[in-house]
């Protein structure tokens, strides 16, 4: 079972991850998310790679005027997590835990993980860092720019990493584009005054 | 001919302890319990019996007896479904199955002793059928119908055969030829003929005890006294006489009641009476070779306040259909579990329309990819008889330019979803011919785009400005619905390095509101 600890959704972890599911889903078997943080775009997910026929999402939030609420509590969702982990029917698993769980139940995962043949990740906020977890690889994603994550190893099985990787994930931004993020990167000041305030919404060029 | 008798001796007792609650089940052997018709005790199990209590005393003496004593009355259309049960169960194995009175099944088994493999493999396998539904069987064998239920009944204690250890089966006495039957009937006692028993005292009298003593009798005077029905039954048991049965026929739907003897307030209470009722489905669904698609379960409440509620009704599909027990339970555990009862229960009734007949898919020994997926399927059932229908998803590509209409969740049933690829490919057309990159669209959509403050006609999110890095992608469309969209899409970076995808509406709208809308976030 591995712990990704992210600021906010949409720091790059699904680029990060969907090489392991599409190879996972290469070999005939399911991937599960549990309780997404937003709508999955299915373009977006095939563009990646994944295979939609072999992908099933438990959709527990209804997002109301931008604000999230539960639908299932949070027993339903930690209880599907586990049949799923001990059905061995499941090939990898990603989960979006609440920042608040019983004290034993990332141990009962943990133990439902060992037994299941796959990856299993568990997404939750960074801001629970400092708390102890059972998870034997917990790793803190950030973003370090754009198209660019850098990982910081929290915990792992062997002597503890130092400094945090910096990873390169499939481009979103074009070169222009990313030059100029760059560019912006570097003058932070004069990126502000770049922006030409125009009435019909600034116009840039690839 | 070789006939087959299944006696059931505790057959009403059988049917009325089904009905009562569970945790009554498990004190039901040591508690007396009888049964009552017109004012009489018609039935009593083994604990009535030790406090004394006998067939055919008065309500009030059997009161007297045993004071903890559970009375109720006797049903005999309870019973007659608990017999069809039986002979629903048994149908599998041989298509000739009649019912010889309230407490016995006759089946004719000379056809289907080749395909089960023999005499004794049929009638183990028999017996492990008739195992889950509970009942005290007495089992005989004879060429003759009417000989085989006289043995089954009378189960001659000094005669038994082996004794099934521990179980309720207890295999009877077999006569393999006629002369064999005539000889074993011939100590046989008289009450035993049907219409032997009015006669009992007054044969007694006379000092014909078994069937041999009548046999010596002439058969005018026996005629002239008794009528002719105790020689045609004594006839026909020994094969003197034709004997035609009419076949049981099997109900091209199922459809059981059952009334339960304290009302269900709990769901476990309704799902211990709706267990039995399964054991029946399956009988019948073996019966018809086929597994069960799909069923409907009823309860019938009480009156409350002198109003007739509606019946609930749950109706339970399989993705997959099954003929397992313990499955068929555990969808209807988690569908009850989310149920709210509106009123205690006092009547279940179990209905069925939808079989699927078809070769039973191998089990495996190792896992396959066939294997795999049936057990997908069977996991993704529980979920969804748990959380609901509607959470638990698969996402389907849409050919349209808004975002949000662009990917749609189904319902994820059972087996793949017939995807049309037609969508993926004019996604990845339509890339190559704008010279678009493959990832330009974010995994992450919000469902209702989140407006944005401005600044310098700048958008901001969460008091931070976005820098607008590429753009803008004009969509425009939807002008056919009620919500077309005009926007300009732009990737933008946050403070922090994490893209968004924001968008401006292309026409100022009316109200002046905000301009800027987050889209979704790239991850």
């Amino acid at each position: 079972m591995t712990e990704l600890l992210l600021p906010h959704e949409g720091v790059g972890e699904l680029r990060l991850l969907a090489p392991l599911l599409a190879a996972v889903q290469a070999q005939q078997r399911c991937v599960m998310w549990f309780d997404p943080p937003a709508a999955p775009c299915a373009w977006a997910l095939s563009a990646l790679g994944l295979d939609l026929q072999r992908l099933v999402v438990l959709q527990a939030r209804q997002a109301l005027k931008g604000v999230a609420r539960s639908r299932l509590p949070a027993p339903d969702v930690l209880w599907a997590l586990e049949q799923a982990l001990k059905s061995g029917h499941v090939g990898a698993v990603l989960a979006w835990l609440p920042a608040r769980l019983p004290a034993d139940a990332l141990r009962r995962l943990q133990m439902a993980a060992q037994a299941h043949e796959g990856p299993a990740f568990l997404l939750r906020d960074a801001a629970l860092r400092h708390h102890p977890s059972a998870a034997p690889l917990r790793l803190a994603l950030a973003s370090a720019g754009p198209d660019c994550l850098r990982v910081t190893v929290l915990k792992r099985r062997g002597p503890p990493q130092a400094r945090p990787l910096e990873l390169a994930l499939p481009p979103v931004l074009s070169g222009p584009a990313l030059a100029r993020a760059q560019r912006v990167a570097a003058v932070p000041a004069a990126g502000l005054a770049q922006a030409a305030p125009a009435s019909g919404g600034p116009a840039l060029s690839r | 001919m070789r006939w087959w008798a299944l006696h059931l001796p505790l057959l009403s007792l059988e049917a009325f302890c089904a009905t009562l609650p569970a945790e009554q089940t498990a004190e039901e052997t040591a508690r007396p319990v009888a049964l009552v018709a017109a004012h009489r005790v018609a039935a009593v199990n083994g604990a009535a019996a030790v406090c004394g209590v006998r067939v055919d005393m008065k309500r009030a003496t059997a009161l007297a007896l045993a004071a903890d004593l559970l009375l109720a009355e006797a049903s005999p259309v309870r019973d007659a479904a608990a017999l069809r049960a039986v002979a629903h169960a048994v149908l599998a194995f041989t298509p000739s199955v009649t019912l010889h009175d309230a407490q016995t099944v006759l089946l004719e088994v000379q056809g289907s002793l080749r395909l089960f493999g023999g005499p004794a493999a049929l009638q183990q396998r028999l017996l492990a059928a008739l195992a889950p539904l509970g009942h005290r069987v007495q089992f005989a064998a004879a060429p003759t119908a009417v000989g085989a239920a006289l043995l089954a009944r009378w189960w001659p204690r000094e005669v038994a055969g082996a004794v099934c250890a521990g179980a309720d089966l207890l295999l009877g006495v077999h006569a393999t030829d006629p002369a064999a039957l005539q000889a074993l009937l011939a100590a046989a006692p008289v009450w035993l003929l049907g219409p032997g028993r009015e006669h009992w005292e007054a044969l007694q009298g006379m000092g014909l005890h078994t069937l041999h003593d009548l046999q010596q009798l002439p058969r005018a005077g026996l005629a002239r006294r008794f009528g002719t029905e105790v020689l045609d039954d004594l006839d026909r048991a020994l094969g003197k006489r034709a004997d035609p049965r009419r076949w049981l026929a099997l109900p091209a739907t199922f459809d059981s009641r059952l009334e339960l003897f304290a009302r269900a307030e709990t769901t476990d209470q309704v799902l211990h009476g709706a267990g039995v009722l399964l054991l029946r489905l399956l009988a019948w669904a073996q019966a018809r070779q086929a597994r069960v698609g799909a069923f409907t379960l009823c309860m019938h409440h009480e009156r409350q306040r002198r109003v007739l509620q509606p019946p609930t009704e749950l109706a339970v599909a399989l993705a997959e259909p099954s003929a397992e027990l313990a499955h068929l339970q555990l969808l209807l555990r988690e569908r009850l579990a989310r149920m709210t009862l509106t009123a205690p229960t006092l009547e279940l009734q179990l209905s069925c329309q939808h079989l699927v007949t078809g070769a039973v898919p191998n089990g495996e020994l190792f896992p396959t990819h066939a294997s795999q997926a049936e057990g997908l399927v069977r996991l993704l059932e529980r979920l969804r008889a748990r959380l609901g229908d509607d959470q638990v998803l698969r996402l389907q590509a849409v050919a349209d330019h808004r975002p949000e209409h662009a990917s749609r969740s189904v319902p994820a049933q059972g087996g793949r979803v017939s995807d049309s690829p037609d969508a993926d490919t004019a996604l990845a057309a339509a890339s190559q011919a704008h010279g678009l990159l493959p990832l330009h669209r974010p995994a992450w959509l919000l469902p209702v785009p989140q407006a944005l403050a401005e600044r310098e006609a700048q958008p901001m999110l969460q008091g931070r400005p976005l820098q607008l890095l590429s753009g803008p992608e004009r969509i425009e469309t939807g002008w056919w619905d009620s919500e077309p969209a005009a926007r300009d899409y732009y990737i933008a970076q946050t403070e922090s390095g994490a893209l968004v995808w924001v968008w401006h509406a292309r026409l100022p709208s009316a109200e002046a509101g905000a301009q800027w809308f987050l889209q979704g976030r790239f991850a």
